[in-house]
């Protein structure tokens, strides 16, 4: 048996006749950082835009007058303040990505960059949530 | 390569940071708000999206604790990771945090809070 001769070192190599590929020298040992913290911003934006649905929604029984109801100017109010903050901070992630070369260098230090987004980025997001708290507390305080 | 030892990115940093761990750090940030945007999701679901047979006032209370809970991430998030940064640049050992404590408790005692409410 000669399968045991080649360890699975390069399982992207397609043939033993072509030369061997460029070792990948920017991700050596990186974990992919930049991606994993793209994906993370994603899912956040996403579960962001997620929970203003599940306010815009109102009770899961229709008709149901058992559960308080906030107006349907504020839900749709709000829905659309946090799609907006899901705009800014999805474009402002876009073009940071773009502009670092997908994760792997700023052009004007030539590594990989040092946040992905900017801390105003930051600011943004906790606002919008402490905004949807605020209007959950004020609508239940308010309506009682 | 390597000639700079200043990047722009790093503002007010003492020195050059691994980017693996200003990116973690960031990241962390991120599952903090998760967290956060989860509580505040159980809060809406209490408040206004299920038809459960509790009385007015244990509904109003239960979400009202864990929206605040998601206010207390939501505020303490960013200021961690600020104090993170600071410490990873000036070379520093990292503090504990007492938020996971703070989440920990906030959440079992509300889990605690509905269940005897329903079993008793």
């Amino acid at each position: 048996m000669t399968s045991s001769a080649e360890p699975p070192n390069e399982p992207f190599a397609e043939s033993p006749d072509e030369p061997p590929a460029e070792p990948p020298t920017e991700h050596n040992g990186s974990g992919l950082q930049p991606e994993r913290t793209l994906l993370a911003w994603q899912r956040t934006i996403a579960l962001l835009v997620v929970v203003g649905l599940l306010f815009l929604r109102g009770s899961l029984v229709p008709g149901g007058d058992n559960v308080p109801e906030a107006p349907l100017v504020v839900r749709v109010a709000t829905m659309a303040v946090l799609l907006v903050i899901g705009l800014v901070l999805g474009l402002h992630l876009w073009f940071r990505w773009r502009a670092c070369e997908h994760g792997t260098r700023v052009p004007e230090t030539g590594r990989p960059p040092l946040y992905l987004a900017r801390p105003w980025a930051m600011a943004v997001l906790c606002a919008g949530v402490l905004a949807l708290v605020g209007v959950l507390v004020l609508t239940v305080l308010l309506g009682l | 390569m390597g000639s700079e030892t200043r990047p722009e990115d790093s503002r007010g940093a003492k020195r050059l940071v691994d980017y693996r761990f200003t990116l973690a750090n960031e990241r962390t940030f991120l599952a903090w708000i998760r967290t956060a945007l989860a509580i505040l999701a159980g809060a809406v679901a209490v408040l206004h999206l299920l038809p459960l047979d509790w009385a007015q006032v244990p509904r109003t209370a239960v979400g009202l604790v864990l929206a605040g809970l998601a206010g207390v991430i939501t505020v303490y998030a960013p200021l961690r990771w600020y104090r993170v940064q600071k410490l990873m640049s000036r070379g520093e050992a990292l503090k504990m945090s007492v938020l996971p404590v703070i989440t920990t408790f906030a959440v079992g005692l509300v889990c605690a809070l509905v269940l005897l409410g329903n079993l008793l």
